[in-house]
């Protein structure tokens, strides 16, 4: 596979994982076991639960540069946590609708509830992802953002 | 002043081939001021515990980053490294190298690299940032209480006094039995109902560890596991009780099949459980008995098999041919369902008897004629397709059981919830007999359908989890984890800026949140810390970041966004 | 508005309520929020501009005695703002009254109101109101192609000289502290705002609590369309959950609660079941 980070335009793609200690973590440990090649571009924050992942912190997390934010959870119905996935999810998908908004794109949210033991879905989402955000603009128009832009101008 | 020590693992080869330790070391330690990092060939075997420990207690360390494979048996080691060290292990940072790294990048040794340093980075800053939740601990008491008399509800009590534990039964009818009291014979023998439960009416006699509240109802259970404080309101006035835990044994009703097959219309078409009754009173002279499966089961309303229609069919079927003189029984079903080897001996032996079966299809079922009283009922053989009309006695429509009457109120009362089909729901996965509030249990039918021997197996079930509880002097609530181990810790809140708006009482799956009023009008939500179990959805919702959890704070959060990508 | 100020004075009159909170044309046509505790003073009640009250009704609440009853002349948007902040513990509504003041047509144009008026019409007649995704300012940030969207919010956001005007007149946001002047969120003088992170959480905050007044956008002194940050999430609510922000008083945002009780449309809950669609090796 090609070296792993570059994007068609020269910038590496950066993902940041949220993976849940079940389904999430402990898929992407079997994606380790079974040595799935995947690109070197995300790093993974293990949360307790996908719950526990703030939507404030996804925002962080684009205007710090990353390209994109995966949380991975348990499928609904599964959660060892009881109901805490359902709200988490309502309100992920929820958030893509406000990226979607404002152009940043929902696709940069990356949901994969039902990441069970299932180490070639593990893979499968990272590889995805990352072809995916590797063939998108960069979000520099937003995290520019500081006094070395051009002076403010009323007007469209 | 905090000495962290890192902990670079070789694993033998397995991380350093593709990793450059030594590099990544260096780098760490000019980035650190005064960081001290070791790379060692292993930290999981035997000898590593002592070596480790010895290492940390010279280095005087009291913070741990340990980059390395994420299994379990490398953490126990690591776990008594720090136990001789004197280390907290909340104070140790655990980052995979391995599977999150190594063996995941091994065609990219650079980008391999990079990244391990990030999340080396990332581990650091979550251990800055980490902070602690206090533990609370809580006396636990010592009696349990069982709501429901019936073959689960009794296992449990019995199984619970026999090991010395003072049991609260509380009945709702007057007597104990449940439905075994309406039984005239419990298949696959030939007792009947108040017979197959002998032994635990015997017990509930003579033991006196159970306390039987007959003509009782529940009227609150407030508290949680350890100390749910309950009021029961008994024949002879409220009782106040504290008990350690709860289990739910009340029971199923049975589904009454209104306008189906003309039941209420015509005489002579009647239910498997008026059946039993006609049995005990006597079964008068008919003859020729036609029985209907799947009657208001495995329909779109309810689509479950309720497991004991069919060896009930069974059962009574039997006892027609061999106790009626010249009696017919005919079972028309859509699908018969006898799982394991007693009850398909049974199938067959009622096939032996000359009970006839016939499959229909559950888009053409079966008719029953009769103007007054059944005469007869047509139906079409699902094989051939060929039609028939066989005359007839009597109808039975064997019906689901389905949830009882109480269960909506009682879940309220209790805090648990109901699965889509109104059956008390147990937390899932790997946790049998468990709800979503600790310390209460549920068995038996109002779990699911099942027989009186599986209900009572799941007392004895549910009485030994309880026992869990019951069985420890005091409990704390880091300890009451849904997994093994420790809790990650607890919902915070920020005292002074709390709006109470009440998302986090509104979201949270165990009911751990409530609004408390401060006294000048302001209302304050405080956190429950035994039943909390920090899933973080109220961390989640909070409008204003007051709640938080202190070992996964939003400050470590952002640290470690900050570290994640160092180029 | 004469019906609007007679009903004010009749409850004054029969102390039904002790204050009405309404406007009040003054010294040199001076218009501003008032309390009207005297039923003669009510002649000087008006209804116009737009003004959202429901943030000052709550204030007033809270720093009047126990037991003080308000009526608050509202229009649609404040009734809904009241009834949010009545969810969220913020106002006790127990001790409110509406007099309700139905909006003009051109009024709702302007706001792109979609329910320009109250529950109960006191005063003003009930106008049809304007589905904001026909308007074509709106269309051209909400829909199209991604990329273009991106720029053009870009560099309307990039005007934003952090007033906090928006967050301060949004009759929903009364959180103290502020997420947003903490600085492990938003850096402090940094301008124009982290776009991404002052605005987008701002918006996120109130993705289910928005009663589109209006009143953020009304406030930015940039001219910021930010009323349109919230309309596709909005939509989404109504179409999933058939909830709308203040209109149901005893129902709490579908987000919050699980999917057994505010399914949406979701069929159902799956059992532990296998998903993904790749293939084992």
């Amino acid at each position: 596979m090609e070296t792993a980070s570059e994007r068609s335009g020269g910038k590496p793609v950066k993902i940041l994982v949220f993976a849940c200690r079940w389904c999430g973590g402990i898929g992407a440990e079997r994606a380790g076991w079974k040595r799935a090649d995947l690109p070197a571009s995300f790093r993974v924050i293990p949360v307790e639960c996908a719950a526990l992942v703030e939507p404030d912190a996804v925002f962080r997390a684009l205007a710090a540069g990353i390209d994109g934010v995966a949380v991975l959870g348990c499928h609904v119905g599964g959660c060892r946590y009881d109901e805490a996935n359902h709200a988490a999810l309502k309100r992920m998908e929820l958030l893509k609708v406000l990226l979607d908004t404002v152009g940043i794109g929902g696709e940069r949210l990356c949901l994969a509830f039902g990441t069970a033991h299932e180490d070639h879905q593990f893979a499968a989402v990272m590889g995805d992802f990352h072809r995916l955000l590797q063939g998108m603009p960069p979000l520099a128009p937003w995290t520019g953002g500081g006094d070395e832009d051009s002076p403010r101008s009323v007007g469209t | 002043m905090t000495k962290t020590v890192v902990l670079l693992c070789n694993c033998f080869g397995e991380i350093g081939g593709v990793l450059p330790l030594e590099e990544i070391a260096g780098k760490l330690r000019e980035s650190g001021d005064g960081l001290s990092v070791h790379v060692l060939p292993s930290l999981c075997m035997d000898q590593d515990a002592e070596r480790m420990g010895t290492l940390l207690r010279d280095e005087g360390a009291d913070s741990v980053v340990a980059g390395g494979c994420p299994s379990p048996a490398r953490r126990e080691t690591l776990r008594r490294a720090l136990g001789n060290a004197g280390i907290d292990p909340a104070r140790c940072a655990h980052v995979d190298l391995r599977e999150g790294c190594a063996w995941i990048h091994r065609n990219d040794p650079a980008g391999a690299a990079r990244k391990a340093a990030d999340l080396l980075a990332m581990g650091l800053a979550s251990l800055e940032e980490r902070g602690a939740s206090s533990d609370v601990w809580t006396e636990v008491r010592p009696e349990c209480l069982v709501i429901g008399a019936g073959p689960a509800g009794l296992a449990a009590a019995s199984a619970l006094a026999r090991r010395g534990v003072t049991t609260h039964l509380v009945e709702r009818s007057a007597q104990a039995g449940g439905m075994m009291n309406l039984l005239s014979r419990v298949y696959p023998g030939n007792e009947d109902g108040k017979s197959r439960i002998a032994p635990g009416l015997r017990e509930l006699e003579e033991n006196p560890r159970i306390v039987f509240h007959p003509r009782s109802r529940v009227l609150s259970v407030k508290g949680f596991a350890g100390d749910f404080k309950v009021l029961v309101q008994t024949a002879d006035g409220p009782l106040h009780l504290r008990t350690g835990a709860v289990v739910v044994a009340t029971g199923a009703g049975v589904f009454l099949p209104a306008k189906m097959y003309r039941y209420g219309e015509l005489k002579q078409v009647i239910t498997l459980m008026e059946l039993e009754r006609q049995w005990i009173r006597g079964i008068g002279d008919r003859k020729r008995f036609v029985f209907i499966q799947c009657v208001g089961a495995r329909c779109p309303e309810r689509p479950y098999c309720s497991t004991i229609c069919c060896p009930s069919s069974l059962k009574n079927a039997v006892r027609v041919m061999e106790e009626i003189p010249g009696g017919e029984a005919t079972v028309l079903h859509r699908d018969i369902m006898t799982p394991g080897a007693v009850l398909e001996r049974y199938y067959r032996k009622a096939m032996e008897t000359g009970v006839r079966f016939v499959r229909f299809r559950e888009d053409a079922p079966p008719e029953v004629t009769g103007s007054e009283t059944v005469e007869g009922v047509r139906f079409r053989d699902a094989a051939g397709g060929k039609a028939w009309a066989l005359p007839a006695d009597a109808v039975v429509l064997a019906t689901p059981l389905v949830p009882g009457m109480d269960n909506r109120s009682l879940k309220d009362l209790l805090g648990i919830e109901l699965d889509g089909h109104g059956f008390f729901a147990e937390t899932y996965p790997l946790h049998p007999l468990e709800t979503r509030m600790d310390g209460i249990f549920i068995a038996g039918s109002a779990r699911w359908p099942v027989s009186s021997e599986q209900a009572a197996a799941q007392g004895e079930g549910a009485a030994v989890k309880a026992l869990g509880i019951l069985g420890q002097g005091r409990v704390s609530a880091l300890s009451l984890s849904r997994v093994p181990g420790r809790k990650l810790g607890h919902g915070r809140v920020e005292d002074g800026s709390c709006t109470g708006c009440g998302n986090c009482v509104a979201v949270c799956p165990f009911l751990a949140c409530s609004l408390q009023d401060t006294g000048n009008g302001r209302l304050v939500s405080r956190v429950n810390k035994m039943r909390c179990k920090a899933c973080g959805n109220c961390v989640s919702v909070c409008p204003n970041g007051t709640m938080q959890i202190p070992e996964h704070n939003y400050r470590m959060v952002g640290a470690m966004i900050r570290k994640a990508f160092s180029e | 508005m004469k019906e609007i100020r007679d009903m004010s004075r009749e409850l004054l009159e029969r102390q039904a309520v002790d204050g009405v909170l309404g406007l009040r044309r003054g010294a040199y046509d001076i218009v501003e929020p008032h309390v009207f505790r005297d039923p003669g003073e009510t002649s000087l009640l008006v209804t116009e501009p737009k003004w959202p009250l429901a943030k000052t009704a709550m204030k007033v609440l809270r720093d009047a005695p126990e037991g003080f009853r308000l009526a608050v002349v509202a229009r649609g948007c404040d009734e809904r703002a009241l009834s949010e902040l009545a969810k969220r513990n913020q106002v006790r509504d127990r001790n409110l009254r509406i007099i309700g003041v139905a909006c003009t047509e051109a009024r709702a144009k302007e706001c792109l109101c979609d329910r320009p008026y109250p529950r109960e019409i006191h005063g003003g007649t009930q106008e049809p109101g304007v589905d904001p995704f026909e308007d074509p300012r709106v269309r051209a940030l909400l829909e199209g192609d991604s990329r273009e969207r991106m720029n053009r919010w870009a560099s309307l956001l990039r005007r934003c000289i952090k007033c906090y005007g928006c967050r301060n007149a949004c009759p929903i946001c009364v959180c103290v502290p502020c997420k947003l002047e903490d600085e492990i969120w938003v850096e402090k003088g940094s301008i124009p705002a982290e776009m991404l992170v002052f605005h987008l959480i701002r918006a996120f905050h109130l993705s289910d609590t928005c009663v589109a007044c209006g009143a953020c956008q009304e406030a930015c002194p940039v001219f910021i369309p930010l009323l349109s940050l919230q309309l596709a999430m909005r939509r989404t609510l109504k179409e999933e959950y058939g909830y709308e922000p203040g209109m149901e008083r005893d129902r709490r945002s579908p987000v919050l609660r699980n999917i057994f009780e505010e399914p949406g449309t979701r069929k159902s809950v799956p059992a532990w079941v296998s998903s993904g669609e790749h293939e084992h090796d």
